[in-house]
């Protein structure tokens, strides 16, 4: 049972439930506590150390019934193949898991049926003859999943990835099963045109339905998660400006998750403590001095500074697609950065921090695009940003430069750089450019690089989240 | 504490009889905190919606095992000179004028500065020891010889900080005093602590803990409630205001109602001599309920299909 704990503790795991391998050990001790016995004992016992959202609760549950359902044969027993069949349907509902040995009326006329057919075709007389169809003609339901199960087993569906892969793998439980043999006495029948092919081929179809519905589930189980997180790997190595408009949301809710675990990660709370506690050891020390009297009194301050974060972003066609997910990260971090201002250009410039405290994000980037797109000038966006403020830097203040330093052979106005550089905490230019194309053609990269502390290639989200993950560190 | 110490502990459905011979009905998951919480020695972290009954849970259990329950009530600034420990500073101060009168004698016969020094270092330190400390909460359920239940009542209002403080109390009981040492449990306290998720709680606290969401009751659950905290309210009543609360809580209300509302209803109405619910009654009555004007008025206009609804069951 502990091994199998543990293939539970996986799939919670690849369905984004976070478990330690300290919770794993938890989850042991909760186990042996409770018992295998009681089910929804072991399952409330479970969910309270491994769960700890109740968005982390409704999953496990969810997994917990897939998972332990499959575990136990007997309950997943398959429901009789036809609604007409309702006394199976309730037979077996009494005593589930109980073999069902003996064949119900309407199945004997079948059954029948095709031993009649069997004794001219001998391929149907061999297929009769076989434990798969013997448990599906005697409706033996643990004899069936447990078939299943070891089909499962042997075609690795574990390994699922993709829901494309269903039908393969369907495929080729069936043929472990052996369901060719079925399938070439239906040919055989379809050639006599018996009268028998109809029950047969309702046979076929409920094996065939019922290991559909069995891929279906361990896909569920082991799968979703996967595929979840494949697509987030992928898009998050994906040159943003190359990611197509349909998955323009999926990347949203990225950019969301990514800045709260970087939330989570840096998200000291920064209060100004106007005075601490008495420092009784430096009172005293301070009072040797004057024989002892303790009137100088000392107090346990902290001292804090207030960091700011002013971001600087090219909106022109080119680079406006990453600026607008440079400002969807930081303003997504709005609790953990104190003082974000946001500048947009291309080729004058303005302050656009209201239009974020105004609108939500999504709305505000838009409203930026409208305002600031067209042709950059680098000079004049300078020029502006120095008049806006320049006053403001000094060294509390990040700041953040998105763009491709192209400027159509203008006035780069180098000089300003270097004041806000002086000025500066520190100044991080990113440019979604390959490092390989800086200063080639119009790019003032090169010399804009000469005025920063960190100059970076930006053109993914793996990236981004790396340097805003640097830029939380930097700035507490 | 240790396990054959409570009988009271022993099994789940032992639990929740104990609970229900205290007044406190509770659900199996909740039981099953309770139980695992004590046989694996780990912490309880009880979350949920306002006035579910996550208090009256530490209340209960320590009524039940008959320890002292030790309370820290949590809130933004708290810090631990007011949660562990804080140094008596008066009676330092005291010691040490004691100490300068006294200094004349203590060090007759000594020579030279060296000596004197020297002489100084023979008596203990006794300005940071444990005669001076001042427990807090968290020390003195440390310092409980039969064990107590430590409740941590709110933990999400304190600070970031605080929450690291309690890591090491939740996790080897015991705490450290930079000034004497460790200072381990003397009988491992139960510890309860409560949040209602103003904030999120670092995922260090939490892993340190065991998880137990506590959301509304169901119906039938808080009949059972309603019928042990208010023994003498006729069934059918019991019935249809139960009924009605759980309806107002499918609502959209700035602050839904609890248990503990849901009983200070029955409660008024018993008062009130009421056997039926009508709209009058009701209306008369809602601020009982509700604790917000605009709740009281958002609700005024669906209050007879509401009470209707009910009534008909």
């Amino acid at each position: 049972m502990p091994e199998n704990l543990v293939s539970f503790i996986q799939v919670l795991r690849s369905h984004d439930v976070r478990i330690s391998p300290a919770e794993t050990l938890d989850a042991m001790h909760v186990a042996t506590t409770l018992g295998y016995g009681d089910r929804s004992l072991l399952r409330d016992g479970l969910g309270m150390t491994l769960a700890k959202t109740p968005e982390e609760e409704a999953i496990f549950l969810q997994c917990f019934e897939r998972f332990f359902d499959r575990g136990l044969a007997d309950v997943s027993a398959p429901d009789a193949p036809d609604a007409d069949d309702a006394t199976a349907t309730e037979d077996s509902s009494d005593h589930p898991g109980q073999q069902d040995a003996s064949p119900l009326p309407a199945r004997a006329d079948e059954a029948l049926a095709l031993k009649v057919a069997a004794e001219d075709n001998p391929e149907l007389q061999a297929l009769m003859q076989s434990e798969l169809m013997r448990a599906l003609l005697e409706n033996d339901r643990n004899a069936l999943s447990l078939a299943i199960n070891r089909a499962g087993e042997a075609t690795g569906l574990q390994a699922i990835q993709m829901f494309t892969q269903k039908g393969q793998y369907t495929r080729r439980m069936l043929d472990a099963m052996g369901e060719e043999q079925i399938r070439a006495a239906v040919i055989a029948l379809e050639r006599e045109q018996s009268p028998a092919l109809p029950q047969l081929q309702r046979y076929r179809d409920l094996l065939r339905e019922q290991v559909r519905d069995y891929v279906d589930g361990q896909y569920l189980l082991h799968a979703e998660g996967k595929t979840r997180q494949f697509m987030e790997d992928v898009l998050s190595k994906t040159r943003l400006s190359n990611i197509e408009h349909t998955y323009l949301h999926r990347v949203h809710e990225l950019v969301r998750k990514m800045a709260k675990k970087l939330a989570a990660r840096h998200s000291r709370k920064r209060r100004q403590y106007r005075r601490g506690q008495l420092d009784m050891a430096r009172t005293l020390r301070a009072g040797i001095a004057n024989d002892g009297l303790m009137f100088d009194l000392h107090w346990r301050r902290t001292r804090r500074d207030k960091p700011q974060i002013l971001a600087v972003c090219d909106v022109s066609g080119s680079v406006a697609a990453y600026a607008k997910f440079l400002l969807l990260f930081l303003y997504s971090l709005q609790d953990v950065l104190p003082r974000v201002r946001s500048f947009a250009f291309s080729s004058k410039l303005g302050e656009v921090s209201e239009l974020f405290e105004e609108h939500p994000v999504e709305k505000a980037i838009e409203l930026v695009n409208w305002k600031y797109g067209g042709a950059t000038d680098y000079g004049t966006a300078l020029t502006d940003f120095a008049r806006l403020a320049l006053d403001d830097i000094n060294s509390n203040t990040t700041v953040i430069i998105l763009g491709d330093a192209r400027n159509n052979k203008g006035d780069p106005r180098l000089e300003i750089m270097q004041s806000i550089y002086q000025r500066s905490r520190q100044v991080i230019w990113l440019n979604p450019e390959s490092r390989r194309a800086w200063g080639t053609g119009d790019s003032e990269m090169h010399r804009y690089q000469s005025a920063c502390h960190f100059a970076a290639e930006c053109n993914n989200l793996k990236q981004l989240e790396r340097i805003v993950d640097q830029l939380l560190k930097s700035t507490r | 504490m240790h396990t054959q110490d409570f009988p009271q502990l022993d099994s789940v459905d032992v639990i929740k009889q104990g609970f229900e011979s205290f007044g406190y009905i509770c659900s199996d998951k909740i039981a099953t905190a309770v139980f695992l919480a004590f046989q694996l020695r780990k912490p309880v972290l009880v979350e949920g919606p306002p006035g579910v009954g996550k208090t009256e849970l530490a209340k209960t259990t320590a009524q039940l095992l008959d320890t002292p329950l030790i309370r820290l009530q949590c809130y933004e600034g708290l810090d631990e000179a007011k949660a562990l420990y804080e140094w008596k500073y008066g009676k330092q101060l005291l010691y040490t004028q004691v100490l300068k009168e006294k200094l004349g004698d203590l060090l007759q016969g000594t020579h030279n500065l060296a000596e004197s020094v020297e002489r100084l270092h023979q008596f203990g330190d006794i300005f940071y020891s444990e005669e001076f400390l001042e427990p807090r909460p968290l020390l003195k359920a440390m310092q409980q010889e039969k064990g107590a239940i430590l409740l941590i009542d709110e933990v999400d209002k304190s600070d970031y900080e605080f929450e690291s403080l309690l890591l090491e109390i939740l996790s080897d009981y015991q705490v450290s005093i930079p000034e004497i040492g460790t200072v381990k449990a003397k009988s491992s306290p139960m510890v309860f602590l409560t949040s209602n998720n103003t904030r999120d709680l670092s995922d260090a606290l939490k892993r340190r803990c065991l998880h137990l969401y506590i959301p509304f009751p169901t119906v039938e659950l808080e009949e059972r409630i309603v019928r042990i905290r208010v023994p003498e309210i006729d069934q059918k009543l019991r019935h249809q205001l139960v009924e009605f609360v759980h309806s107002l809580r499918q609502l959209d209300l700035k602050k839904l109602p609890a248990i503990s509302e849901t009983i200070d209803w029955a409660r008024s109405l018993l008062l009130l001599h009421a056997d039926e619910l009508d709209e009058e009654l009701v209306r008369s009555t809602l601020n009982v309920l509700l604790k917000f004007e605009d709740d009281i008025e958002s609700t005024d206009g669906e209050l007879r299909q509401l009470v209707r609804g009910v009534a008909e069951d």
